[in-house]
């Protein structure tokens, strides 16, 4: 049952109508949200689905503009927190997964399987037990607080588990070669393992990166309201009552998202292939 | 005597690796196991003793009837959200399964959920769904009804409500799992089945289907995952109203610890989680891993 090239042609170009409009269905709530930035009140209101015509910078410039510097601080806040956590993460969780790798197979599989349990337990389980823990050590609504949480917890765990995975790969004459040269393990790891696991660290930064940024519980709970907010903490206190300003909203939310959105735009091959291999093991 | 060079290299890494491990036992293990000490006491923050209550907390788990409720709700969207971004989630991969740069963009726009803050995404839906939100305002204006419609007002609808938005987050990432998936499955699999005659429902049955088993392992498992520990969303879409009908476990347990001060019992509903979300991760896992040594 052979088509002809001309209908064969008619079916692709349908598909991809098809999958266009299913496509363009599923992003509306992003378009809305993403058009409605640039719009006024009463454009949003008596035509949501409309585009941003005129065009107005008003949303994003109030947001910035505002009187509490919620949107700055909350963004200058998001951006120290993430790139402190990542910062400190990916050498230790490196160093770690490289010297776990070195060690037996029954330890290794021992502190693999204590590891694990980070992977799974939900966050709400040991925020109240941390948030005692920072009180006790005088670290309690603080960002240092904070990022050692980011640290210690379940972030640790996934990276671990996506050095540990890519090391696996790693070729053990590369390693026993720079032993036998007399390289200690603390030098090995830094001129030799760190530049073969760069794929690894990509991937680690990225989600790492991701998922603090858009952390939610950790910040609302270990900062606190006194101590100004994160980004996403912070549109939930500025936006948590029931207003109807829509303007407003889209353009906090604007400056909110743009940060992540352009990043996994930038770095969409290495995101997929990350999410891929992390999730294949 | 000679000196083996294994032995002196474990150094200088080690201290790295261990203050590793030091920080992921004081803000992991330690945790875990003061919530289970914690969830044996009465512990309330507002009074400055507590007291040893045995097994108590774990007793009123089972008569807690706001817990069961909770417990319902949670029930409904994991098995809501885990049907609906598979299925979908399939779906579109199929759809989108093709090499042309239309259909690269495509599946970029449909991962973005993914990437936004569960916050945002909940902003966003909420001044669509709300009372006199974007949907409501553009139903009225194409005259399609008459009054505004209670998205997120009724507890049928608010769950209804968490459940879409609560998918339209993770569909993107079941898409990119079966998008691999199905990119792995080899050519000639299918010249083969159509060889034999078999119809393109057929060549699912039994090309697809078996071939994207371990796709269908890991993007269920997560969705359970992302599902059991559910916050964000609903503190933002509903506050977990009305009348207490869509508070996940996860959401009633912060209630219980930092609006009701009851640390002690709400310890015992974490490690209660704890071990629900330990059992049914694991024992989905191995039921769906067992089914694709089957298949």
């Amino acid at each position: 049952m052979r088509r002809s090239p001309g209908l064969r042609r008619l079916g692709r170009a349908g598909h991809l109508v098809i999958a266009w409009f299913i496509t363009f269905a599923f992003v509306l709530p992003i378009y809305i949200a993403l058009s409605s930035a640039f719009k006024s009140q009463e454009q949003i209101l008596a035509n949501p689905l409309g585009l941003p015509a005129p065009f107005t910078f008003d949303n994003i410039l109030t947001a910035l503009t505002r009187p509490d510097s919620l949107v700055v601080n909350g963004l200058l806040n998001s951006v120290l927190v993430t790139a402190l956590s990542v910062v400190i993460l990916i050498p230790l969780s490196s160093a770690l997964s490289f010297w776990i790798s070195e060690r037996r197979p029954l330890l290794k599989g021992i502190l693999l399987g204590v590891f694990a349990l980070g992977l799974m337990v939900p966050p709400q389980v040991v925020l109240l037990p941390i948030v005692q823990l920072l009180h006790a050590i005088g670290l309690a609504n603080s960002y240092p607080g904070l990022i050692l949480s980011n640290v210690g917890g379940g972030y640790l765990s996934f990276a671990v588990f996506v050095y540990v995975g890519f090391l696996r790969s790693v070729p053990r004459e590369v390693i026993e070669a720079a032993r036998v040269d007399g390289a200690s393990d603390l030098r090995i790891w830094w001129t030799v393992v760190l530049p073969l696991v760069r794929p690894a660290t990509a991937t680690v930064g990225i989600f790492l990166g991701l998922w603090v940024w858009n952390d939610f519980l950790n910040p609302l709970f270990i900062l606190g309201p006194l101590q100004g907010q994160t980004i996403t903490t912070g549109i939930y206190v500025a936006l948590g009552g029931y207003s109807a300003d829509y303007g407003q909203l889209f353009g906090i939310m604007f400056l909110a998202a743009i940060i992540p959105v352009v990043g996994y735009l930038v770095s969409q091959r290495e995101f997929i292939h990350g999410l891929m291999s992390g999730a294949s093991k | 005597m000679t000196r083996r060079p294994l032995r002196r290299t474990g150094l200088g890494l080690a201290p790295i690796a261990w203050l590793a491990i030091v920080l992921y036992g004081a803000f992991l293990l330690y945790p875990i196991l003061q919530s289970v000490l914690t969830s044996l006491t009465d512990r309330n923050p507002l009074k400055t003793a507590s007291n040893f209550v045995g097994l108590d907390n774990y007793a009123e788990l089972f008569t807690d009837a706001r817990l069961m409720e909770s417990l319902r709700f949670t029930a409904i969207v994991v098995v809501v959200v885990t049907l609906v971004s598979n299925t979908l989630g399939l779906l579109f991969a199929m759809l989108l399964n093709r090499t042309s740069a239309n259909y690269r963009i495509m599946r970029t726009l449909i991962f973005i959920p993914q990437v936004l803050s569960g916050v945002i995404v909940a902003f966003i839906w909420r001044s669509i769904l709300t009372q006199n939100g974007l949907l409501n305002v553009t139903l009225q204006n194409l005259g399609l009804v008459d009054a505004p419609i209670s998205w997120l007002g009724t507890p049928e609808l608010a769950t209804l409500s968490i459940c879409t938005v609560v998918s339209w987050i993770t569909i993107g990432f079941s898409t990119v799992v079966y998008t691999a998936s199905l990119q792995s499955v080899p050519p000639e699999l299918y010249e083969a089945a159509r060889m034999d005659g078999a119809s393109a429902l057929g060549r699912f049955r039994n090309v697809t289907f078996p071939m994207i088993a371990p796709g269908v392992t890991i993007s269920v498992v997560l969705c359970l995952i992302t599902t059991f520990k559910l916050y964000d969303v609903i503190a933002v879409l509903t506050g977990g109203g009305p009348a207490n009908s869509t508070r996940s476990t996860a959401f009633y347990l912060i209630t219980v610890a930092f609006t009701n001060n009851r640390f002690g019992y709400a310890s015992a509903i974490a490690i209660f989680l704890l071990v629900l979300t330990a059992v049914v991760a694991y024992g989905v896992t191995s039921l769906l891993r067992r089914r694709e040594a089957r298949i």
